[in-house]
């Protein structure tokens, strides 16, 4: 795999369609599917500032992973082939979690602008005064008329942190409140309460237009329904590309977006932006045959009820898309020249990696036998104790009365039994209490630090978890499952 | 390909997965992975070791060291560039910026990995670093990926807000039989190491270079140290301490490297004792490498040495409670102090004055109490006391009358010096508190010294 150059064609085209894949599922962030209505509210506002001058603010809601950004992608995409974007307004994008306070958000607005130079070394006394003066450089042009502004900020919520002055929302909505210029301010958040962290004369400012998008909305009929449209979506490969790549080429932007005669065949698979395309040309080798093979064993996918099983796991487990992409870059990662097709029980095994990860059983049963009997020495020590917290004195008390009544199990010295205690401490399977107001600490006035074999732990880890690594631990010796199963020694 | 699989043995799934999902230098890296698994499951030498076979440009971050945002962001952008330049770089906007400039200069869309080593420690930053971590890719034009490694697993890291899924890798631990053939392959290391140390003469060599010897030694070595430890490292060192005295009998011609039996027979006690010594590698210095002079001038003089040194190394808490050499009443203060912390002081009375017969019942209902709670002093930690009774306990158990002197009391200051007792060192008579920090090997080793009995005077032990 380590780039072995083959001139075996099998190989060459599964490379093709893997890296094809690959792309579309990770690279592709502005092929945008679903939620029409909300799309044509982005647009509209957009379009709007930008062709008629107007001023708008919103607010777009939504989970992690429902495109809000892809929808915003293709939607600027769309508007730069309908009118001369570069030219006629400036779009700026912050995103709460890079542009972490005021200062670094202006000097990103001002590169973004391009004004550096006009800034230089100038001096501003306060926030306004800095943006005002950005606006005055940006109104040179003949009509004195300020170009038309798309403000888009992701995280929106950490805009107005807690410990952050609003002075940047503040000053944007002021724009936008009064037409100073046009100016469209979109906020991009997943917190539904954001309006609430708005400062007062932030939130009389903003319009309170809030555009939602809910990721299983807009779907009719069983809900995997969804998810076997977007498998086939995406994994089928545009027949037509090859024939139209040359093509293409030749012709101005807008056409190719009319060019729908090339795609009429093929409309359901949305083939890769033109902009990646250009980047990967390889990726015209691919052989038409070879690709209508492909997606007939794509569709055939789609049909077999197995996959359906699965993608409706899937689906009750979560309606993130992006996690959906997660499994089909795993599953398409998969393929090779010795197994040029998907294979079901893959896409199974991924998605019940991804439903139910089960990694805290995992690592329970990557415990050492004398780690495993220390967990299991506390949950006893825990449940007698109605969840009181314990210390390693008290856990190795009980741990001791298990192996003394046990005589198969082999004695271990004190420091290492200290020595697995601390190793449970670090893999976070017990969480030191931190507060002080148990019984024990009361009198504790003189010192605050406690000796380690006196600190007190909590299990970080759901009983149920102990019980299935228990039950499923490869070679466990049968007096341990056995001490676990009757509780109290 | 081959070659590592052969390497890195047992983890043929996961470099499979690494390999699938970081694919060939032309596609598109996942946005981000995430890789957990328990300590020593060979989590960074699979990653380091599939990113050098693909051959392409990454930065591996040490999370420890790098225990800032501003020498996590400066090691990426001076780990891509291909000189080593002075970077400045304070924020993640600095950070983005300097991504895209490489990617318009030189790096294209060349594959970029950012490896996040030890990656629990970004919990201690901003948890905003690693939300943008995990959406790098959206945040900047590049084909990057990063990969977080760590032993937490993905719960461990609560995102309030949120943040974008990663691919998810487990590493699970070795079982007794990967664990065999790991370090099985460190056969000829061990043999090396163990011929530095000893003049062997060929005939003999021969017979310590056979496999059969070291997989008979490996399956003794696992039968005594897999149930406490899983831990690779940890085995890896102590298998090597191990198989030096497991040859030694052979070297010295005493016991056939044939006779199996024997040599478990002479093994299994040093392996059980030894277990003491995991983790802690206390014989790292000396028994490793034997100074070769002493080694020619009195052969039969090593496993005296090797016995000794091992009985010194058991008893190491009492070696070093009696390294201390205290003064006698300051050795009786400690003590005073240790009872003082772990009896109760209602109970003082009962066990320091010489008659108590009256009590007894009461005593029995208590103890009754105490079995059903389990909650014994000695399991709690210690209790504070204060300073007369500190005194009323030393006088009851210091047979002879002594007078309090400023002596004494200096002496109380030394123990808190040396860190045996916590509180204060001034000394105030009335209001001074303190605390005995040290455990029951300690005190017992003390104690053993003036010939005291600790435990009858213990509430617990009664
Ligand atoms: N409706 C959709 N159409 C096309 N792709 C989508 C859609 N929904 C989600 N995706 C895909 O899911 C992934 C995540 O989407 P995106 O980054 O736009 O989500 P987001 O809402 O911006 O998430 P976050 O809240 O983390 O910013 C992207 O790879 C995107 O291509
Ligand atoms: N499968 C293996 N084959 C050979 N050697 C291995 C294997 N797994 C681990 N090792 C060795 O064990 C040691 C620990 O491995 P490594 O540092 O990769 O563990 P890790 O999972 O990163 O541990 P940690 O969580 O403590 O960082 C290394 O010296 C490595 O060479
Ligand atoms: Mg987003
Ligand atoms: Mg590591």
């Amino acid at each position: 795999m380590c780039g072995l150059q083959t001139e075996n064609p099998l190989e060459v085209q599964i490379k093709l369609i893997r890296k094809y894949l690959k792309l579309k599922i990770m690279a592709d962030n502005e092929s945008f599917h679903g939620h029409p209505q909300e799309r044509n509210h982005v647009y509209d506002l957009f379009k709007r500032t930008v062709a008629h001058g107007e001023s708008h603010s919103a607010l777009m809601i939504g989970p992690r992973g429902s495109g809000k950004t892809t929808l915003i992608n293709s939607v600027l995409q769309q508007i730069s082939k309908e009118v001369d974007l570069s030219n006629d307004a400036l779009v700026i994008r912050l995103n709460g979690l890079i542009h972490s306070d005021d200062k670094i958000s202006l000097k990103s607005i001002t590169a973004q602008m391009q004004l550096e130079n006009a800034v230089g070394d100038r001096v501003f006394g306060t926030f306004a005064e800095n943006l005002a003066f950005l606006l005055s450089c940006l109104q040179s042009g003949a009509d004195r008329r300020c170009k038309s502004m798309l403000f888009i900020l992701e995280e929106f919520d950490m805009f107005c942190h807690v410990g952050r002055t609003q002075t940047l929302l503040y000053n944007l909505f002021d724009i936008t409140h009064s037409a100073q210029a046009p100016m469209c301010v979109l906020g991009v958040t997943n917190r539904i309460d954001v309006v609430e962290l708005l400062e007062k004369r932030v939130k009389s400012r903003f319009s309170h237009r809030h555009i939602f998008i809910f990721p299983n909305e807009d779907s009719e009929g069983a809900p995997h329904a969804k998810y076997r449209d977007r498998l086939v979506n995406t994994l089928c490969l545009p027949r037509t590309k090859t024939v139209a790549t040359p093509k293409k080429k030749g012709r101005s932007r807008k056409s190719t977006v009319t060019s729908e005669d090339l795609m009429e065949i093929d409309q359901e698979t949305t083939s890769l932006p033109d902009s990646i395309l250009s980047r990967h040309t390889d990726l015209q080798n691919l052989d038409q045959e070879f690709l209508q093979d492909w997606n007939a064993h794509v569709t055939g996918l789609a049909e077999e009820q197995k996959v359906l099983d699965c993608l409706e796991k899937l689906c009750y487990y979560t309606v993130n898309e992006q996690i959906f992409r997660n499994v089909l870059f795993e599953l398409v990662s998969k393929l090779s020249v010795n197994k040029p097709y998907i294979d079901v029980s893959d896409l199974s095994a991924i998605i019940d990696k991804t439903v139910a990860p089960e990694h805290r059983v995992k690592l329970l049963q990557s415990l050492s036998i004398l780690e495993l009997s220390l967990v299991i020495a506390m949950k006893h020590g825990m449940e007698i104790f109605d969840g009181e917290p314990m210390n390693f004195e008290m856990v190795l008390h009980r741990y001791t009365k298990f192996s003394n009544s046990n005589s198969s199990t082999q004695t271990v010295p004190r420091p290492v039994i200290l020595k697995a205690f601390e190793h449970l401490q670090e893999l976070e399977i017990i969480m030191p209490v931190r507060t002080t107001d148990s019984i024990y600490n009361t009198t504790d006035t003189t010192a605050s630090r406690v000796q380690k074999e006196y600190k007190l732990f909590t299990l970080a880890i759901p009983s149920d978890d102990i019980s299935e690594a228990v039950k499923n631990f490869k070679a466990l010796p049968t007096e341990i499952s056995h001490w676990y199963n009757n509780s109290v020694v | 390909m081959e070659q590592l699989q052969n390497k890195v043995p047992c983890r043929e799934e996961q470099l499979n997965d690494l390999f699938n999902l970081l694919g060939d230098g032309d596609e598109c890296l996942p946005c981000s992975i995430f890789i957990s698994g328990s300590m020593a499951t060979g989590k960074t030498l699979c990653v380091n070791s599939v990113l050098r076979c693909l051959n392409y440009k990454h930065v591996i971050i040490d999370c420890i060291e790098c225990y800032t945002p501003k020498i996590i962001f400066e090691t990426i952008l001076s780990g891509l560039e291909d000189e080593e330049i002075e970077v400045k770089c304070e924020t993640l906007m600095d950070l983005v910026n300097g991504l895209n400039r490489l990617q318009e200069t030189r790096l294209g869309y060349d594959p970029i990995v950012l490896v996040f080593d030890r990656a629990e420690r970004l919990r201690n930053l901003d948890a905003n670093i690693m939300s943008a971590f995990l959406k790098l890719r959206e945040l900047c034009n590049l084909n990057i990926c990063c990969i977080f490694v760590t032993h937490l697993i993905y719960e461990n890291f609560n995102f309030r807000r949120g943040a974008r899924e990663p691919i998810k890798l487990y590493f699970s631990n070795y079982n007794k039989e990967e664990l065999f053939r790991i370090i099985f392959l460190q056969q000829k290391p061990f043999i090396h190491h163990l011929l530095v140390s000893y003049e062997v003469d060929n005939e003999i060599k021969g017979e310590l270079e056979k496999p059969e010897l070291f997989a008979n030694f490996l399956n003794a070595f696992l039968s005594v140290f897999y149930r406490p430890c899983r831990d690779l490292i940890e085995l890896q060192h102590m298998a090597c301490v191990n198989f030096i005295k497991y040859c030694e009998p052979i070297i010295k011609n005493e016991i056939s490297a044939t006779d199996l039996t024997k040599l478990w027979r002479h093994i299994s006690p040093i392996l059980k004792s030894s277990l003491e010594l995991l983790y802690l590698r206390i014989s790292d210095a000396k028994s490793v490498k034997p100074s070769p002079g002493k080694e020619n001038s009195d052969t039969d003089s090593t496993p005296h040495n090797f016995e000794n040194m091992l009985k010194e190394e058991l008893t190491s808490t009492k070696t070093f409670a009696q390294s201390f050499e205290l003064p006698y009443y300051a050795k009786f203060l400690l003590i005073a102090a240790y009872l003082a912390s772990y009896n109760s002081p209602m109970e003082d009375k009962r066990l320091f004055m010489k008659n108590h017969g009256k009590q007894r019942k009461r005593l029995q209902q208590i103890k009754a109490k105490a079995k059903i709670s389990e909650k014994l002093n000695t399991q709690l930690g210690p209790k504070v006391f204060t300073l007369h009774r500190l005194l009323a306990i030393f006088y009851a158990i210091l047979e002879e009358k002594i007078g309090l002197t400023s002596n004494l009391l200096a002496q109380i200051a030394t123990l808190v010096e040396l860190k045996l007792i916590a509180g204060s060192k001034e000394i105030d008579l009335d209001t001074a508190k303190y605390k005995c920090i040290v455990g029951y090997d300690f005190i017992a080793a003390v104690a053993q010294t003036v010939g005291f009995n600790v435990r009858k005077y213990l509430y617990d032990f009664m």
